[in-house]
């Protein structure tokens, strides 16, 4: 289906100005520039769009934007479209046809042996017309053939703009990178995914290490509580002697001050 | 202080001391108990792909366990009336671990409900109200600033734990992730360890001993001092206070006190705050994607999460010293409630809030007023029902609670999706605020006034009874008196003779 597509942009003097355009499929696109208003009066000498070397012939739309109009219908039509406007000074615009960008992920997928991972493409807006799965082995990329190994490997296509890949009973092996790979009507594209698989005692060792510090810890704790309660004690334990004692001569000092008095007289 | 109407037999917690560790032990556990819920979001995409299932699913883990924190509530009352703080927070501790070692293992989504949901919920709950109740046991004189520091746990730990999550995530998956967070959890058994059991009953009951020696002495010293009526009252005092105590144990071993239902102030707060929770936790919920929907991108917006959380770190213990001040803690719940307003005042603004620079103020008196809160949340409840009741009556209003916090943010979700617009979800959460706030001003300004009635009755009662006691205590002291006197008779009568001698 072939759609109108219209961009415009202005031009600035000594700055290299540059849009992508992605195109999920065939259109008929027009790409214009146009001189920024603080420049409109500047006297134009020349106007030339090029993609690479070849030159296209172009429209003057009005006194200040030139375009031109492709009709994008295969591979070969998408690239770099330059415009250059020569006139006092030189600027030019670059527009970059191009397929739609699949974003992969940067972070590589974790996940252990004998369990399953997923790896996960979309491409919201654009729909693409297939997916196709590569694992790299060595330098080359195989492409993924879930008929063959059912048991290995799922590839999920319910929702025609994301893929799933589920890998099944995963090793060593399994590691390493894998490519989703769009296929749009102008073109293909690929995104990048890792998958690093751990066994499972590489999480066990920092989870007993904690552990073993939080037994430590709590030992630590409840033997200084023991200690602590054991000085109480003893520090009590003299505190209510030492009352006592101190008590008991109060009352015999009075009692002999009294006798003394009685002896005397 | 306000008098409350039923002051227990607490003997002079320490204020000090081991209590400042015990505020360390109760920074790491409410921490956890608070944080982790917020902490685990990060794993969500994740498992979500993993499990194959829509977002509302994975969601139902966050409300499983933030329901049972809260529902828990009255377990956790229970159990510490029964058993003290220290068992129930370390068994709490281990149930977190158990929880998250098994659900590293777990192979379908409804088996994480049941282990990251229920059984880390029932632990985080195990650690939550005892921390909080031991904090009420041992201090009074300074319990505001030990609960504000105890309380400032929770924005620290998110702080700590949204980095570190992030980290384990990136090197060992989900599942090596909830396995190390298993033994992170652990920590609160550590916590627990720290909570030294104090009874206000074991402190009177000795120094009460060491007097009654005292006194039993002194009666053999004066021995023709001693009228019929002084030893039965000392021996009808003793009496008494062990009777008293025997009540309190026994209320203590009630298991959940529901008598608490007929308490003036225990009811004012719950209805007050069970209204503020509506819109409590709805606006920290939906605060970055208002950012990320007004154009904001996704590193500024969590930006801004960041500056409340710092801000709510700084607000929480500076909150506690402002609140025991001799100025404020009189008046404490009136500075609740106006925090609660000025919370929801925050928020009936933040629509005016244009741009990234309107939104990171916002942020900051929204850090601000949160902090305030949190700070004082228990603090209050303390303050109105007294350190003994407090066990139960934490427990009934977090399960109270618990209704609530659950329905805010779908409801503000709810607001959002009809009309489109995050404003009417900021007017809702700061209306349903500023009412709280002026429903607690109105209700505990009556409370004083009744409050303060109430001890004027108590003081002129005592001031009946007292002119018996007086007389009671007096001839002891003219006995006492007759006994120098007969002493100094003798000694003059000495003098004298001597000098005839």
């Amino acid at each position: 289906m072939l759609r109108w597509l219209s961009f415009v942009v202005p031009g600035e003097s000594d700055v290299h100005v540059e849009k992508n355009i992605f195109l999920g499929s065939a259109v008929k696109i027009e790409l214009s520039c146009r001189l920024a208003d603080k420049h409109s009066h500047m006297k134009i000498l020349q106007v030339t769009w090029k993609k690479g070397n070849e030159t296209i012939k172009h429209i003057n739309k009005t006194e200040i934007s030139w375009g031109i109009q492709l009709t994008v219908s295969e591979n070969r039509k998408l690239g770099s479209y330059t415009c250059t406007v020569t006139g006092e000074k030189e600027f030019s615009v670059v527009f970059h046809l191009q397929v739609p960008q699949i974003a992969g992920r940067e972070k590589p997928v974790v996940s252990y042996k004998g369990d399953s991972a997923i790896l996960i493409c979309e491409s919201r807006s654009y729909t693409p017309i297939a997916w196709t799965w590569y694992m790299t082995n060595g330098s080359e990329q195989i492409a993924i053939n879930d008929s063959l190994m059912l048991d290995k490997y799922v590839i999920d296509k319910a929702d025609a703009n994301v893929t799933h890949l589920k890998i099944l009973k995963l090793t060593e092996e399994d590691g390493g990178t894998y490519w989703c790979e769009a296929a749009f009507e102008l073109g293909k594209s690929k995104g990048k995914l890792k998958l690093k698989i751990l066994s499972l005692m590489v999480p066990l060792k920092p989870f007993l290490a904690i552990v073993a510090e939080v037994v430590i810890l709590i030992t630590l704790i409840f033997v200084f509580e023991l200690y602590s309660k054991k000085k109480e004690k003893r520090a009590e334990d003299e505190k209510e002697f030492d009352q006592i004692e101190q008590l008991k001569s109060e009352e015999s000092n009075g009692v002999e001050s009294n006798s003394a008095r009685h002896r005397k007289v | 202080m306000p008098p409350h109407s039923d002051a227990g037999p607490v003997a002079g917690p320490p204020d000090g001391g081991w209590g400042w560790v015990v505020v360390f032990g109760a920074f790491i556990s409410i921490g956890f108990a608070y944080a982790f819920p917020k902490g685990i979001a990060i794993f969500y995409k994740e498992i979500q792909d993993f499990f194959g299932t829509s977002y509302s699913e994975i969601a139902w883990v966050s409300s499983i366990m933030l329901a049972t924190t809260y529902g828990a509530g009255p377990i956790s009352s229970i159990l510490v009336n029964r058993y003290g703080s220290r068992p129930v927070v370390i068994l709490g501790g281990l149930l977190c671990g158990i929880g998250m070692v098994s659900a590293a293992f777990c192979t379908s989504i409804v088996q994480l409900y049941i282990c990251v949901g229920f059984i880390t919920g029932l632990g985080l709950a195990l650690n939550l109200q005892p921390s909080v109740i031991i904090i009420g046991r041992y201090f009074l004189k300074r319990r505001p600033i030990a609960n504000g520091l105890a309380m400032a746990g929770s924005p620290v730990m998110l702080c700590t734990l949204a980095p570190l999550n992030q980290f384990l995530f990136d090197n060992y998956g989900w599942r090596g992730s909830f396995l190390i967070l298993g033994a992170i959890l652990l920590h609160c058994c550590v916590a627990g360890a720290l909570f030294r059991p104090i009874s206000a009953d074991k402190v009177s009951v000795k120094t009460q001993s060491i007097e009654e020696g005292k006194e039993v002495l002194k009666e053999e010293v004066t021995k023709d001092a001693i009228e019929m009526n002084s030893p039965t009252n000392i021996h009808m005092e003793t009496k008494t206070e062990e009777e008293e105590e025997r009540d309190c144990c026994e209320k203590v071993n009630k298991y959940l006190d529901f008598s608490l239902f007929k308490h003036r102030g225990f009811l004012i707060y719950l209805i007050g705050n069970v209204l503020m929770f509506l819109g409590f936790f709805a606006p920290i919920v939906f605060l970055a994607p208002y950012a990320k929907h007004i154009g904001i991108d996704e590193y500024s917006a969590a930006f801004l999460l960041s500056i409340l959380a710092i801000v709510d770190m700084v607000a929480r213990p500076t909150t506690g010293i402002i609140a025991n001040s001799k100025w404020v803690r009189p008046r404490i719940q009136y500075f609740f409630s106006f925090s609660i307003a000025f919370n929801g005042t925050c928020h009936l603004l933040c629509p005016l809030a244009s741009g990234y620079t309107g939104l990171v103020i916002y942020s900051v008196f929204f850090g601000l007023a949160f902090g305030m809160v949190c700070a004082m949340l228990f603090e209050t409840l303390m303050d109105l029902v007294g350190a003994s009741r407090f066990t139960s009556a934490v427990g009934l209003v977090t399960i109270a609670e618990c209704c609530t916090i659950l329905l805010g943010p779908p409801i503000g979700g709810t607001l959002i999706d009809t009309f489109g617009d995050y404003k009417y979800m900021f007017i809702k959460c700061g209306a349903v605020m500023v009412l709280a706030g002026t429903f607690l001003f109105i209700m505990n300004y009556y409370n004083y006034r009744m409050l303060a009635k109430e001890e004027k009755k108590r003081k002129a009662k005592e001031e009946d009874t007292k002119p018996q006691m007086a007389q009671m205590k007096f001839k002891p002291v003219l006995l006492s008196g007759q006994g120098i006197t007969s002493t100094l008779l003798m000694l003059a009568l000495a003098v004298k003779s001597h000098q005839i001698f």
